[in-house]
């Protein structure tokens, strides 16, 4: 006989994460990318990387600073914060909550160092040829350090180098980690995959490059002395960003291959959560943000600046919607009322819309003030100036 | 060469006087691995010694009343529209073949928890007693414990801006009452006692009956043991399609979850 069950009454559970999460991990991530991207040159020594190495380094500063404000909005006793460092340290091995803020204290100091060390030449220069007030804080950025001997030069590369290479699995952590925060709440269906970090690292990349894609050539046509936009980098963005996507795609597959297919018996829950919003992820966020770009990228399409810009707005705008259908999506799914959840961000107060725009507002101001700080101009074409003069 | 040993020194007098500062605040319980109430061994952290608390839900004789729903908000001052427990009531069968099914639900205080291990502040915790509860006072409200429940028996109390949930009434336990909601049963379906006590009312039940307990895959070993539990009822808990949510309807949604309309889903 079919059985049949009907709710007369329970209750709506309330779901502690709204939209600040999302917009953390999109920007924790694409600092991570950010920074991968400067180590092309700083570590791996890949030339054609250097005029933007700089600049992807200060950038993947901001994002970092600006991120974890995020998360203090996202706490309902943000007055507490010293608890944590105080409090709870038997569950260091267990919550990755834990690490997490260790890294994102960690992890910008490095970037911060890496930072003075690539600049301070520029620092000695600006030192120099400043006026007082100015000579007094480019000094105090060279950290003492005054001397332009080449040993002195190389030191610093070598410090770039080192940082560098301690930076690449501190970022990798740094955003990883997050993957583990969702990965390990065995309770949600659609989190609980030892794949999540590695989705959130592929999907990290992908709207990092994107994000760099706007940025850059920004910079480099409006903010810098040169006013000429370096449409060979554009390019190679533009295939790297493709194959970022390549690898945020079989992450993805690999994923929800086994979960919708070969998972037990709670695939169900999920399948119908991707049955509910099929056509929004399959056209969005696959087609016009995944798919889209992957071909520019790999096509002549990649050498049309504005076709590339729109790639690159794409996939960073479809990471975000990513994130936010994993975090928020993850939450709808049911547990123990029957029917999905619905989630709606508040326009004011904690937690909410404004509070998401007013982070952005904070990492626009950011990057004003390091733009306004670091000398990223006079060293990106002292490297074009070298990349000519190699050709030559 | 002055000025290199001068910095040297003032690292070296930095480094060390950091360092005896670090190993004395620590001495004064400033760094912890636990928290404050628990360092401080105070009774209401470390609970009973030696006992092991369970609950055990008769549902032959749950008449879905919501006697314990509303005595439980009142013993623990718990904020309208939230619950730390609560009884889904349902009907289960096809008529003439049809009869009412009721469900209390509150927190588990599992043995092996999932919202414990994930807390970063150490405000959430197990007594020696088996009662998991949230030290209010330490919690920052991030809200990883409540997504970690896998019985989402953990909310934000409006009142407190932190973590909260059901702790078996530890306040009226520890003064040898029974939590309110037993107190109060109408048809005695709720019993509550100390499992390691051979002649309590819970160690005859589970040592007679059949006992089962709610998602018992997570791995989480709940203390909240249930007799005569129908599949057909916690099957509700993972399907996906919107059924009557009455008593939500009528007191409003949550402010910014809530149920997606069922007209949405058959559309979707």
């Amino acid at each position: 006989m079919d059985s049949m069950q009907t709710l007369i009454s329970s209750i709506t559970i309330a779901k502690p994460w709204g939209i600040d999460i999302p917009n953390y991990f999109w920007f924790t991530g694409s600092s991570a990318a950010a920074f991968i991207i400067s180590s092309f040159a700083h570590v791996f020594g890949w030339k054609k990387y250097k005029p933007i190495a700089g600049i992807s380094l200060l950038m993947a500063f901001v994002l970092l600073v600006a991120a974890p404000l995020n998360l203090v909005d996202d706490l309902r006793q943000p007055g507490r914060i010293l608890n944590f460092f105080m409090y709870g340290w038997e569950n260091f091995a267990t919550s990755p909550m834990k690490w997490g803020v260790l890294l994102l204290l960690a992890y910008p100091i490095l970037i911060f160092f890496e930072a003075q060390a690539l600049y301070r030449p520029y620092f000695v220069k600006k030192a120099q040829e400043s006026g007082p007030l100015a000579k007094i804080f480019y000094l105090f950025m060279t950290f003492g350090r005054t001397n332009l001997s080449p040993e002195a030069l190389a030191r610093d590369h070598r410090l770039g180098f080192i940082l560098g290479a301690i930076g690449i699995p501190l970022a990798l952590a740094v955003h990883g980690y997050t993957g583990y925060i969702l990965g390990a709440v065995h309770a949600n269906v659609m989190w609980h995959t030892a794949l999540m970090p590695i989705i959130f690292l592929a999907s990290a990349m992908v709207s990092g490059t994107g994000l760099l894609l706007l940025l850059i050539p920004f910079f480099q046509r409006f903010l810098s002395e040169r006013r000429k936009v370096d449409t060979d980098m554009v390019a190679t963005l533009a295939t790297l960003l493709s194959w970022f996507i390549v690898a945020d795609l079989v992450m993805r597959f690999l994923w929800l291959t086994f979960s919708l297919t070969f998972a037990d018996g709670e695939k169900y829950a999920l399948y119908s959560y991707f049955q509910l919003h099929f056509m929004d992820t399959l056209l969005i966020d696959y087609l016009l943000c995944l798919l889209i770009p992957l071909i520019i990228g790999f096509t002549r399409l990649k050498n049309i600046p504005a076709v590339v810009y729109f790639g690159g707005f794409v996939t960073a705008v479809g990471v975000w919607i990513f994130r936010w259908n994993t975090v928020i999506g993850g939450q709808t799914i049911p547990r123990t009322t029957p029917g999905f959840l619905h989630y709606l961000p508040p326009v004011f107060g904690q937690d909410s819309i404004v509070s998401v725009l007013s982070n952005w507002g904070i990492l626009i101001a950011l990057i004003c003030l390091v733009l306004l700080i670091f000398p990223w101009d006079e060293e990106m074409i002292d490297c074009y100036k070298g990349a000519e003069h190699a050709k030559q | 060469m002055g000025k290199e040993n001068s910095r040297r020194s003032f690292l070296k007098t930095g480094l060390a006087s950091t360092g005896l500062a670090l190993l004395a605040s620590s001495k004064a319980n400033a760094f912890s691995l636990k928290n404050p109430g628990r360092d401080a061994k105070d009774a209401r952290y470390i609970g009973q010694k030696g006992k092991h608390f369970v609950m055990v839900l008769d549902l032959r004789k749950c008449i879905g009343c919501q006697a314990c729903t509303s005595v439980c908000k009142v013993e623990n001052q718990v904020p309208s529209g939230q619950y730390r427990t609560f009884v889904t009531e349902t009907e289960v069968g096809v008529f003439p073949q049809v009869r009412k099914a009721f469900l209390p639900q509150l927190c588990n205080h599992c043995e092996n928890p999932a919202c414990v291990p994930v807390c970063p502040t150490g405000a959430t915790f197990k007594r020696e007693d088996g009662i998991v509860v949230v030290d209010n006072t330490v919690c920052w409200g991030c809200g990883y414990c409540i997504s970690a429940c896998p019985y989402d028996k953990r909310y934000f109390n409006k009142k407190t801006k932190t973590a909260d949930k059901c702790n078996f009434c530890a306040q009226r336990v520890d003064k040898g009452l029974m939590p309110a909601c037993v107190e109060t049963c109408i048809g005695g379906a709720r019993v509550f006692g100390d499992i390691n006590d051979k002649r309590s009312d819970v160690a005859r039940l589970l040592a007679n009956f059949p006992t089962t307990v709610l998602k018992k895959a997570q791995g989480t070993r709940p203390q909240v043991f249930y007799i005569n539990l129908d599949d057909r009822v916690t099957e509700l808990f993972d399907t996906t399609q919107d059924l009557d949510d009455m008593v939500k309807v009528e007191q409003g949604f949550e402010r910014e979850w809530m149920k997606v309309r069922k007209e949405e889903v058959n559309n979707g």
